[in-house]
């Protein structure tokens, strides 16, 4: 036994107290939790005793040595003790030592931690809903990647489909070969097991009550078996199908043959006439099947009503000498283990095979392919993955609050380690009980999280956000549910095992009376005011990243579209069927004009094969007569409109130079063509085109100027167009745009009316205003921004709730020597400064940090940004401020209580 | 039943009484506990931490106290004891008992002398 008259500290005195009653109970069979207790509460007796004895006027070694001697003068605790319940628990190993049963530890542990838990709930509540928004933001966010860019597509050997592409001299892309080529490729390729193409447009239908305008597929015979598409009533195509004069039969989407022939299976065999042609009805594909979605701004629909098989008519062949004919969306499956590089070599090789035999027209000409998935949902993935990256911030964020608090918690549990470690609870043992907590505050978090993910998410895909492919794909299914449960372990790792391995470490070993202590423990308060400039750090970043995509938003929304949007809809018709040939197009369109303008609130109309902000049309060979020709990286191709006369002014695009289209440009007088700035720009270096004479199937004189449109992305360049009057190349399916003194959908019905009255054969379709055209070209960044800047305030949010935990506590910590310090003559005022200071220089730390680290990050979203630089400083500056200013006003509150503190009160009770 | 047990139980019995009473004002945790018992009876009684506890420990098993750990910032944290409505109502009966038979006591004492 060692003297007693060792002066000791109070911590070492508490260990002895401890092993005294230690000893005491051993004869005691008490559960291990119960031990403890009953150790800490006698030797807060015996604590209690020796101060009194010392306040007594005892030197302090004179006071432990009788309060040993008045607690060993008994010994009777054990034979007291040995009656109650307590006394008699089952065996269980004692705390600390080793044991094989890790579940059964686990157990224990876990109910431990509920209990230490429910005598703190508002710090189980902090840490809890902390995490919760955390790991709810990733489990939304990854709910969305998962369902959008990993999931397989709904296709056969959706990993081995690739779309073929035309690549031009100036290495642009389109996505469409001509049929020829398609032809070419399916003889000579070496990589594909199967080489199938599809066209498709709006078309007439006649055969299921009223005319209606349906989309048409027209496909080869393979396709449907090439992509999985099952037909489950009646038969497939077959092979022979595709020739000319056996292509009569019509295969039904299923959702057309519910809405058209209210799923009657009776339709098979029918007759409808498609596009003026009579079809047979042979089978209707299964539900929900449907063709790869497009490109956003490509030709072709991603879905279609009705299903024709291809025609192979002259140009379907790999030797025909015209080449630019019948465009085809063509789609092959590689052959198993061939790689995306050897496809793209094996096109390069067949495009100059197709060179050298028909020269005309093809130079400079490749092809190349690219993969379903990349194609579908190429350029969401970026920004998807932006936003994973930003949740994951919020996440690391939320850690670190929770670990700020997990410190402040250890240093106020330490007492308790410290016994169960005096009764011989192993480091391993006490750091296992520590994780086990954090475990539990991490699953519960996961857990709630897991349901703010599942409310998220279904707003998300109710909003329906900016045509984002496979939205429909989004749910919480097990691999959500799995990723959750595994971030919710690895976040409890993360704010737990710092905290844990500090608290039991072995410079916390030692015993001390907390509360006695006048500063605290620096470590733990170093410690959290790193945590804290970490967290600013990554709050600055998502804030700036915020913040220059909403500038870059801010500024596509300012880019001039060269068209009034307000108070203008177009709708669609097709005119086919019998009795439609050009000439009578011609005629009702014209009549279809001036019917509208007859509509009272009507002010123009006008027709045209494409509307605004739906890319620049179909493009078609082009040469200015008497120039040289383009260089061979110059792509010889515009694209091209027809319009009737008013079209321009019916739009509000504004004439540059020479004239607009009038009645007197008609089929017999000479050919002429308006071009659109971006035109002049590539083709008229000297800036005047008027008079001159262009090549674009056949030869016509361009008489005007139009300011550019826009096609679609404002961040893209406008490409070149021509448009013609209507009435020397008229389209059968053309839009008919009008605009209204006031609100045009208001005008709808009337409208329609005119149209029936004037023709009850013709379908009008897809009324749109251009105002949504508009919105919707920046839908998707304006949602991708939306969701940026919630994550950007939550992580504030998060952060300034971390500064305002880190200094509420260190006034709490500090109490007495700030009482010391107002006694010694310091003011309110000096103390408020001090404590707001100190905010501040965290503040100032992290947003160092945090500008260092948005400049590395913002390389990845440079591409998205538009008219804003990386370094912006007007974002640099709010975001400064924001973040300083909310920074201080966390820490008034703290501030203020410390400045209010009574000096007299402090010292006494500190 | 000789002297030294009858002391023995009416001490017992009394100390339960005791405490019940201490705790029916406010919780408390042990020391205090022995503390006041030691100086209200004028250094009459005096409760070791032997007893003291294990007393405590089965009250608390009957459930006529219950102790609860308190942590006070920038404080150990101890464990006080309050009573309970049970033993509220454990309270109320023994100190009927008890006055009655304090009163029958004297009753037969101050009989013998009259």
């Amino acid at each position: 036994m060692p003297d007693p008259s060792i002066p000791a500290n109070d911590e070492s005195l508490r260990a002895r107290w401890a092993r005294e009653v230690r000893a005491r109970l051993s004869p005691l069979a008490l559960s291990p939790a119960r031990e403890a207790e009953i150790v800490d509460e006698l030797s807060d007796h015996l604590d209690d005793r020796c101060r009194e004895l010392v306040a007594g006027g005892k030197p302090e070694d004179e006071a432990v040595r009788l309060t040993l001697a008045e607690f060993r003068s008994g010994n009777l605790l054990a034979r007291y003790m040995a009656p109650l319940r307590q006394s008699n628990a089952r065996p269980s190993p004692p705390p600390g030592a080793a044991t094989e049963h890790l579940l059964t530890d686990f157990w224990q542990d876990l109910r431990y931690a509920a209990r230490t838990f429910s005598r703190q709930p508002g710090f189980a509540a902090a840490a809890v809903l902390t995490l919760a928004l955390g790991i709810g933001a990733n489990s939304a966010i990854f709910s969305v990647v998962h369902g959008v860019l990993l999931e397989s597509l709904p296709f056969k050997d959706a990993n081995r489909l690739y779309r073929l592409r035309m690549v031009y001299p100036d290495g642009k892309a389109y996505t469409t070969l001509s049929a020829p080529d398609f032809m070419s490729v399916r003889e000579q390729t070496r990589v594909f097991d199967q080489v199938e193409a599809y066209t498709s447009g709006v078309v007439t239908m006649l055969g299921s009550g009223d005319p209606r305008e349906v989309r048409v597929a027209s496909i080869s015979g393979g396709l449907f078996d090439m992509l999985g598409m099952p037909v489950v009533f009646g038969r497939g195509f077959l092979g022979e199908e595709n020739s000319p004069g056996r292509n009569r039969v019509a295969i039904l989407d299923y959702g057309f043959w519910q809405r058209a022939f209210g799923g009657d299976s009776g339709a098979l065999g029918r007759a409808i006439s498609v596009g003026g042609l009579s079809y047979s009805i042979v089978g209707v594909l299964g539900q929900g099947v449907r063709l790869p979605a497009d490109v956003p701004g490509a030709r072709l629909p991603s879905e279609a009503d009705v299903y024709l098989p291809i025609e192979y008519g002259e140009a379907y062949s790999a030797t025909a000498a015209q080449r630019n004919s019948r465009f085809l969306g063509v789609l092959a499956r590689a052959r198993d283990g061939v790689r995306s590089s050897r496809i793209d070599e094996d096109l390069r090789r067949i495009a100059l095979d197709v060179q050298s035999t028909s020269p005309q027209g093809t130079e400079g000409l490749s092809m190349n392919a690219v993969s379903a998935r990349e194609l579908i949902v190429g350029d969401v993935r970026k920004p998807l993955l932006v936003l994973l990256g930003a949740v994951g911030f919020i996440l690391l964020i939320a850690c670190a609050n929770v670990a700020s608090l997990m410190l402040a918690r250890a240093s106020a549990r330490h007492e308790e380690l410290t016994v169960r470690a005096a009764l011989g609870a192993g480091r391993s043992r006490l750091l296992r009980q520590l994780l086990t907590e954090a475990i539990a505050v991490g699953l519960s978090g996961g857990a709630i999280g897991l349901a703010l993910a599942y409310t998220g998410t279904q707003a998300l895909v109710a909003a329906q956000p900016a045509d984002i492919p496979r939205l429909e794909e989004i749910r919480l299914d097990r691999t959500v549910l799995l990723f959750t449960f595994a971030i919710a372990l690895l976040a409890s790792l993360a704010f737990g095992a710092w905290p844990a391995l500090q608290a039991t470490g072995p410079r916390a070993g030692g015993l001390r009376a907390s509360g006695r202590i006048g500063g605290a423990d620096r470590r733990t308060q170093r410690a959290r005011a790193g945590l804290v400039v970490a967290e600013i750090a990554l709050a600055v970043v998502l804030l700036i990243g915020a913040g220059l995509l909403l500038r870059s938003l801010v500024a596509l929304a300012r880019v001039a579209p060269g068209f009034v949007a307000m108070d203008a809809m177009a709708f669609r018709v097709a005119l086919f069927g019998r009795g439609y040939d050009l000439q009578m197009v011609r005629a009702r369109v014209h009549e279809l004009e001036a019917a509208l303008r007859t509509v009272p609130g009507v002010t123009a109309a006008a027709a045209t094969t494409l509307l605004p902000m739906s890319g620049p049309g179909p493009r078609l060979t082009f040469s200015v007569e008497g120039a040289p020709p383009p260089p061979a990286d110059v792509n010889p191709e515009i694209g091209v409109v027809s319009v009737t006369p008013d079209y321009f002014r019916t739009i509000g695009a504004r004439l540059v130079l020479g004239r607009d289209f009038t009645d007197r440009d008609h089929d017999q007088a000479p050919a002429v063509a308006v071009i659109n700035e971006a035109a002049v720009r590539r083709w008229f270096p000297d800036g005047n085109p008027i008079g001159k004479r262009v090549r674009m199937s056949g030869v016509r004189e361009v008489v005007g100027v139009v300011a550019d449109v826009l096609q679609g992305d404002p961040k893209g360049q406008t490409a070149p167009q021509l448009f013609l009057p209507n009435s020397q190349r008229p389209v059968r399916s053309v839009w008919i745009v009008f605009r209204t003194a006031n609100t045009p959908v208001a005008l709808a019905p009337s409208v329609r009316g005119v149209l029936q009255r004037l023709d009850a054969n013709i379908a009008m379709s897809a009324l749109v205003q251009l105002e949504q055209l508009h919105a919707g070209s920046i839908a998707r960044p304006r949602f991708y921004t939306a969701l940026l800047a919630l994550f950007a305030c939550i992580a504030l949010v998060l952060a300034v709730t971390g500064v305002f935990g880190v200094m509420s506590h260190t006034v709490a910590e500090r109490t007495r020597e700030i009482g010391i310090r107002m006694a010694l003559g310091a003011q309110p005022g000096d103390v408020l400064r001090q404590i707001v200071g100190r905010t501040l220089a965290l503040a100032l730390a992290g947003l160092v940090i945090g500008l260092v680290g948005a400049f590395a990050v913002g390389r990845v979203i440079q591409s998205q940004l538009f008219g804003v630089q990386l370094v912006d400083p007007p974002t640099l500056i709010v975001v400064g401020l924001i973040l300083v200013s909310s920074a201080s006003a966390a820490s008034f509150l703290p501030a203020r209580r410390a400045a209010r503190l009574d000096p007299v009160t402090t010292l006494r009770h500190g | 039943m000789n002297t030294r047990a009858l002391d023995r139980e009416l001490k017992r019995g009394s100390a339960e009484l005791l405490i019940l009473s201490l705790l029916d004002a406010r919780p408390r945790h042990g020391y205090e506990l022995s503390k006041l018992i030691h100086t209200q009876s004028g250094g009459q009684l005096t409760f070791h931490i032997d007893s003291l506890y294990p007393l405590l420990y089965r009250l608390e098993e009957r459930g006529w106290i219950k102790g609860i750990w308190v942590e006070k910032p920038a404080e150990r944290r101890r464990r006080f004891y309050k009573v309970t409505p049970v033993g509220r109502r454990v309270l109320a009966e023994q100190r009927k008992t008890w006055d009655a038979f304090v009163e029958a006591v004297r009753r037969v004492t101050s009989g013998k002398h009259a």
